[in-house]
């Protein structure tokens, strides 16, 4: 449920196996063609050359010779900032706030996500299909919804558990006063695992 | 926006991977890349000793690897970083499925993990057969559903009962896709138990 931004992954993704695909092209082909490598020599030669003429002209005072000089610097330094900005924008949206009310001037209703926890684990506590729960908050969309975290036991029915979370969830929409975006997701675990299978039934 | 449609866009989103791992690398990699090659030209710039190599040296590095390099050794490296680019291109465009099934429902949007799906089909099979745990395994994809039953040795399992209450346990998931599952009896038993 968290915010990343799913699009743009896969297209600076995908440019990037691009770039990587031609670059690798290119040097491939560089191995087999002479013609090619020469030209890869003679292009890189003829591009030192051009660059350092270029950094003659348009010169500054100090220490930074040209603008020639200061303009991949910056180019650069945005390019890092860029992919750190990626880096940084994967996942987040989680919140500790279950619900949240504004009334008026006269103060805000929160409601904790450990209140809609300690909901779920009392309503579920003798239930024998579920061995554990865990709930979080997001932000969906500007509201707010809930992920429910259902750890079945092996060989239980996720309809028979399914069918469970969904009275539950009518119930917590009786307690929050709102319905709000719920996902449940019904898994397995080392729990699931260690507690065998529930043989009589 | 309706709740129908953030219901719709929550299990695309549970059932789907957001490339987050990969992006996580890509944008690392990129990242101190960037900011090495940066250095250096600052460095340059101030007339300071280059960290590694100044932007010189690199360039002349570069316009120099046809020459420097064996042609096998440019081959094996080109194919090398093409593969990566390939793998990387294949992360991006493939749908990115994850083992997870949507169940229809009124309220919430539920999502199961396709191996507690397995596991209760598992039980389903063994208890309509009377069979112990580890004589049926059930495998779950994306599209299929494969349920493999080893009899009790000298007891032949019925096939049709099986079948019957595997789908029939399978449709009262009521699954986001529709698949009829395939039930194989091994011809092979195992000792009773």
């Amino acid at each position: 449920m968290s915010q990343t931004n799913r699009t743009r992954n896969r297209i600076l993704l995908a440019l990037l196996g691009l770039v990587l695909l031609a670059a690798g092209a290119l040097t491939a082909t560089a191995g087999v063609v002479p013609e090619v490598s020469a030209a890869w020599t003679s292009t890189a030669a003829s591009g030192l050359d051009r660059s350092s003429e270029l950094l003659a002209t348009a010169s500054l005072p100090g220490a930074a010779r040209s603008w020639w000089a200061v303009g991949p610097v910056a180019g650069l330094v945005l390019a890092a900032a860029l992919s750190a900005a990626w880096l940084a924008s994967q996942g987040g949206g989680r919140t500790p706030r279950a619900a949240t009310d504004v009334d008026g001037d006269r103060g805000s209703t929160v409601v904790d996500i450990g209140f809609v926890a300690a909901c779920v684990s009392e309503a579920l506590a003798g239930n024998r299909q579920v061995l554990g729960t865990s709930v979080s908050a997001w932000r969906v969309h500007g509201t707010t919804g809930l992920r429910l975290g259902l750890e079945a036991r092996k060989g239980a029915s996720p309809r028979e558990i399914a069918d469970t979370a969904e009275e539950l969830v009518l119930g917590l929409d009786q307690l929050l006063g709102h319905p709000v975006p719920v996902l449940v997701r019904i898994t397995s675990g080392t729990r699931s695992r260690l507690a065998g299978v529930n043989r009589v039934r | 926006m309706n709740a129908e449609r953030t219901k719709r866009r929550l299990i695309r989103r549970e059932t789907h991977s957001s490339r987050a791992a990969a992006s996580i690398a890509a944008a690392a990699v990129l990242a101190a890349g960037f900011l090495w090659l940066a250095s250096e030209a600052v460095l340059a710039l101030l007339g300071g000793n280059a960290l590694l190599a100044g932007p010189a040296q690199l360039g002349r590095w570069l316009a120099g690897i046809p020459a420097a390099t064996l042609p096998a050794g440019l081959m094996a490296a080109g194919a090398g970083m093409a593969l990566l680019g390939v793998l990387l291109l294949g992360t991006a465009l493939r749908a990115g499925h994850l083992p997870r099934h949507a169940l229809d429902s009124e309220r919430s949007a539920i999502v199961a993990d396709d191996d507690v799906i397995a596991a209760a089909l598992s039980a389903r099979a063994r208890r309509t057969a009377g069979l112990a745990p580890g004589q049926v395994t059930t495998t779950v994809g994306h599209r299929s559903v494969h349920v493999r039953v080893r009899p009790t040795s000298g007891l032949p399992a019925d096939g049709a009962a099986i079948s019957a209450a595997v789908a029939s346990e399978l449709a009262s998931y009521a699954m986001d896709r529709r698949i009829a599952p395939r039930v194989t009896i091994s011809r092979e038993g195992v000792l009773g138990q």
